[in-house]
């Protein structure tokens, strides 16, 4: 069952109650948890929050904890599986679930009782009518046929037996056509400040976190250019609405967060213009940063923006206020003539008293390497804290650690990338392209986690595109595959597929497809996160896998 | 040197950190009880001497049992500093002391314990009218009902209010009320998040 | 304060209390400061204690009637956490002071007049006793016992910590004494007299006032 109005359907139902909060290993699902945790410690609503990476540990999460509880809180997890169905709840237990994974399966959209899902559908989300999937007289009809008291040939029971045989034909299609793309809705983060500014209790510091939730969308592509517009204007209200006292009214310490065109650059602020911009997706594969040409147009266009190099190559704190400040127009001036249209966004950044300002760029990159940190001392779970940590704006150390490793990240991102495109290991296999990470490669421990893997799928594919001849790599879906180094297990991969690059919104057919492909050839497949685009697979089984996705998708 | 060793003993235990124990010197303590012999016999000797009146002694006397008494007194400073290390740490973790604690104890400073506890028990029970009351709880002043805490280790099941419970698993994080939790804290279980 | 005192309040009345709740808790905390602040132990407090803590034993159960997530209930519920805090903070000022000065104690206590003036409760007593012995039998156990004879004892009058009751405080009149005699303490004869504002506040040496103290005409701050 949809639940709209938060307040009511949601948070005045559970006030007083302890809640178990079941939070997904994605940068949104842990802001909007930590808004939540805040307007529960605020009511003095007891709770208890589980990080969730698989479909096992939502299962194991479940069975551990639930006996004390009667309200389940599901953050960006569980929205697309049948959750009765999986977990076998008792009857009196209600779960809530915010989760920007689409589709949401039926079952759930149907379950007046037990399922509440909170989320605003987009207009161009459309649900299967409950007529067109579910009959009631379903299992009466079963339970008939086996009984066989009826006559086998009766005109009526044909006739029903024929309709109905349509009807589940129609439900087939109307199904596999819902669930044929895994999308996202919108960030579950906004989606919970949107309730903490109807309770009233909005801060700067939660509407940061919906800040870094939505941008998080943004940079791992699961929203849209124009859909993250609209929501900045909304967010854009609540920026002027929280901060519009002006500068020397307010106490130099307090929290600030201004609304502003940021660069597409990672972490530029944190590093050297010339490395931000080289390892920076947009950038990187609109100058095709990885050959020699590339590299002089970089140098051709600081050139013409004025920029001594050596000024370029150093810190960017240490580079001359004057240049700091008229960089951004500098870029906008010379975009166009570099295919950097798009090198400015609307952002918002923060700061705090005196410190250094962070851009909710900054905070995503950050979190994401956090997240998935290549530490082997670190479990997942205290990574998840990590993140937790690293989000409270007081604890700048863990955000500042965070930057490091992010910037680890891209350059083995950057590496791998150069990798593929010089020994061309980005293959045509017909209806996709694929690239493999070779086992053995060092920085295969970084590719070994979801969210980096789907970004150097993505890098990967907008390079390939990027310096292609053929036209037709722009309309391939691309899937990639690396070894899983992080798993104890050995000889399993990891596999990412993603939509190719002419495809504006960013539906993905490949998780119905592994589904359907690792079904057909009986591979030792673990369809185990909620990301459905990315699978582990045992490397034995990976050409037949693949086999059977060319013949499906041809 | 007379006295050396017992202010070595001194010196060993004060140079260790707070809420540490070093392990119970029994060696050095038997050293400076045979010193302590050994000054008692000569000083017998020369007592003698005295008396039957040779004064030539005197003095020496006078020194040895001067010594006598700072060895007496090194080793009971010894003793007592000790036991009010073992009695901070009886606040800290409750009535069972951590392994590492217990390995550098000896058996005496053991009883000691036992007797401790049993009549720091007794006094809590006491209180208001033989209600009770659990002094080791509310070392801060409270500031919340409840706080944010991180499970440090696996604990498992966990009572609060009224038979409420709580599965405690590392790294889950929780919301609880702040009176129930203090001992956790305390040994380590659980973490105050900020 | 609240209705759920008031509640109390009856309650404690049957005993023929004249003080009302938030009175013995005021006289609570003025006897917890003092506490913290002297360098001896004060006389004892338990029918204050003993009090307060059955309020807050009523309280609780009262609370549990109320309806849950009220929101009065968070708030008393931080009252009763702060009122243990403040008794279990003195109680255990006292225990520390008990045991560090317990041999002392136990002479005074011994040594007692007027029962007003008892430092001690009973039960304090009891455990300053079994502290006490415990100790001894600690340094008998391990030392005492192994050192030539004529050192076996354990003379309390030598080796126990006493207070130091010539430390300087700070204290507050409440009560105006005109007259109070100060001696001097090196002997040298030159006492002075000093009379006592109600409102003026002191830095003197705890000895002198320490009659005072016990009155209630001054407090320590």
């Amino acid at each position: 069952m949809f639940i709209t109005d938060l307040r009511k359907q949601f948070y005045n139902l559970i006030t007083g109650k302890r809640i178990l909060l079941l939070v997904h290993f994605d940068v949104d699902g842990i802001c909007a948890s930590k808004i939540l945790q805040s307007l529960f410690r605020t009511d003095h609503i007891l709770y208890t929050v589980v990080p969730i990476q698989t479909r096992t540990d939502l299962i194991n999460a479940f069975q551990q904890h639930a006996e004390q509880v009667k309200h389940i809180v599901l953050i960006n997890c569980g929205g697309c599986i049948d959750l009765v169905d999986l977990l076998q709840p008792s009857d009196d237990l209600v779960f809530f679930v915010a989760d920007n994974h689409r589709p949401l399966d039926i079952c759930n959209i149907y379950n007046a009782e037990q399922i509440r899902i909170m989320t605003k559908l987009g207009d161009e989300e459309e649900v299967p009518a409950f007529d067109d999937v579910f009959r009631e007289d379903e299992s009466e009809e079963e339970s008939d046929e086996e009984g066989g008291k009826r006559p086998r040939f009766d005109e009526e029971a044909l006739e029903k037996r024929r309709e109905r045989r349509h009807w589940e034909q129609q439900r087939h299609k109307i199904i596999f056509d819902y669930t044929q793309f895994s999308y996202y809705g919108s960030s579950t983060a906004t989606l919970m400040f949107d309730l903490a500014w109807k309770l009233s209790k909005d801060s700067n510091e939660l509407l940061w976190w919906a800040i870094v939730g939505e941008t998080e969308q943004l940079i791992s592509e699961q929203t849209e250019p124009d859909k993250y517009l609209l929501v900045t204007a909304t967010l854009q209200n609540h920026v002027s609405r929280l901060n519009h006292k002006a500068q020397d009214e307010q106490p130099l310490d307090c929290l600030r967060i201004t609304f502003e065109k940021e660069l597409q650059l990672a972490l530029y602020r944190h590093w050297s213009l010339v490395e931000s911009m080289r390892h920076s997706l947009y950038s990187a594969t609109t100058l095709r940063l990885w050959t020699l040409k590339g590299e002089k147009r970089l140098h051709e266009l600081l050139a013409e923006m004025g920029l001594p190099l050596a000024q370029c190559k150093q810190k960017y704190c240490g580079m001359d206020v004057s240049l700091r400040n008229e960089l951004q127009s500098l870029l906008e001036s010379k975009a166009e003539k570099y295919g950097l249209n798009n090198i400015l966004f609307a952002s918002f950044s923060i700061s705090q008293g005196f410190r250094s300002k962070f851009s909710a760029l900054d905070y995503v990159y950050a979190t994401s390497a956090l997240l998935e940190n290549t530490d082997k001392e670190k479990t997942a779970t205290d990574a998840f804290l990590d993140v937790t940590d690293s989000l409270t704006i007081s604890k700048l150390t863990v955000l500042e650690k965070g930057i490091e490793n992010s910037k680890q990240q891209l350059e083995a991102i950057y590496r791998q990338v150069q990798t593929f495109l010089d020994m061309n290991q980005v293959i045509s296999a017909g209806p996709f392209l694929y690239a493999t990470v070779i086992e053995g490669t060092p920085d295969a421990r970084f590719f070994a986690a979801p969210h980096c893997l789907s970004l150097l799928a993505r890098f990967t594919l907008k390079a390939h595109v990027a310096v292609s001849r053929s036209k037709k790599s722009r309309s391939l879906p691309l899937i990639i595959t690396t070894p899983d180094v992080r798993s104890s297990e050995s000889n399993i991969c990891l596999v990412c597929g993603i939509p190719p690059t002419s495809e504006e919104s960013p539906r993905n057919f490949f998780g119905k497809a592994f589904e359907q492909a690792a079904d057909k050839t009986g591979s030792k497949a673990e369809l185990e996160f909620f990301d459905t685009n990315i699978i582990r697979l045992s490397v034995d089984d990976r050409s037949k896998f693949f086999d059977a996705l060319i013949s499906l998708l041809s | 040197m007379l006295g050396e060793k017992a202010l070595e003993l001194i010196k060993e235990l004060d140079r260790s950190k707070d809420g540490q124990l070093p392990t119970f010197n029994e060696d050095s303590i038997r050293m400076v009880l045979e010193e302590m012999t050994t000054l008692f016999e000569q000083n017998q000797r020369d007592v003698n001497a005295t008396v039957a009146g040779d004064v030539r002694f005197f003095s020496g006397v006078h020194l040895r049992h001067a010594a006598l008494e700072r060895n007496k007194r090194c080793l009971l400073a010894y003793l007592y500093n000790r036991l009010e290390r073992i009695k901070a740490m009886r606040w800290e973790f409750g009535s069972i002391l951590p392994a590492e604690i217990r390995a550098n104890i000896c058996e005496p400073e053991v009883q000691w314990f036992s007797r401790y506890n049993k009549n720091l028990a007794a006094y809590m029970r006491s209180l208001g009218e033989g209600t009770g009351l659990d002094l080791t709880q509310d070392t801060k002043p409270p500031k919340n009902l409840y706080v944010e805490v991180r499970c440090l280790k696996d604990y498992g099941e966990f009572e609060i209010e009224e038979g409420d419970i709580v599965v405690l698993q590392k790294n889950t994080t929780h919301y609880l009320p702040m009176s129930h939790c203090q001992h956790l804290i305390r040994q380590g279980i659980l973490e105050h998040v900020e | 304060m609240s209705d759920t005192e008031e509640d109390v309040i009856e309650g404690s009345d049957d005993e023929g209390e004249a003080m009302t709740a938030s009175e013995v808790l005021k006289k609570l905390e003025e006897a917890w400061i003092t506490e913290r602040m002297s360098p001896t132990l004060e006389c004892h407090q338990s029918e204050l204690v003993d009090c307060m803590l059955d309020q807050i034993n009523q309280m609780t159960e009262n609370l549990k009637r109320c309806k849950k997530h009220d929101f009065r209930l968070a708030i008393h519920k931080m009252e009763i956490d702060r009122i243990r805090y403040v008794i279990s903070s003195y109680l255990r000022v006292r225990l520390e002071k008990i045991e560090r000065f317990s041999h002392y104690l136990l002479e005074k206590e011994a040594n007692m007049t007027d029962e007003t003036m008892a430092a001690l409760s009973p039960h304090e007593v009891a455990y300053a006793k079994d502290y006490a012995a415990n100790l001894e039998s600690h340094f008998q156990t391990l030392v005492l016992q192994h050192v030539p004879e004529n050192l076996r004892t354990f003379d309390s009058a030598k080796m126990s910590i006493k207070p130091n009751l010539d430390s300087y405080i700070f204290f507050k009149v409440k009560q105006e004494t005109p007259g109070v005699l100060i001696e001097d303490d090196t002997g040298e004869g030159r006492d002075e007299e000093l009379d006592l504002q109600e409102g003026s506040q002191h830095l003197m040496r705890y000895k002198p006032i320490s009659h005072l103290l016990h009155s209630g005409a001054v407090t320590l701050i």
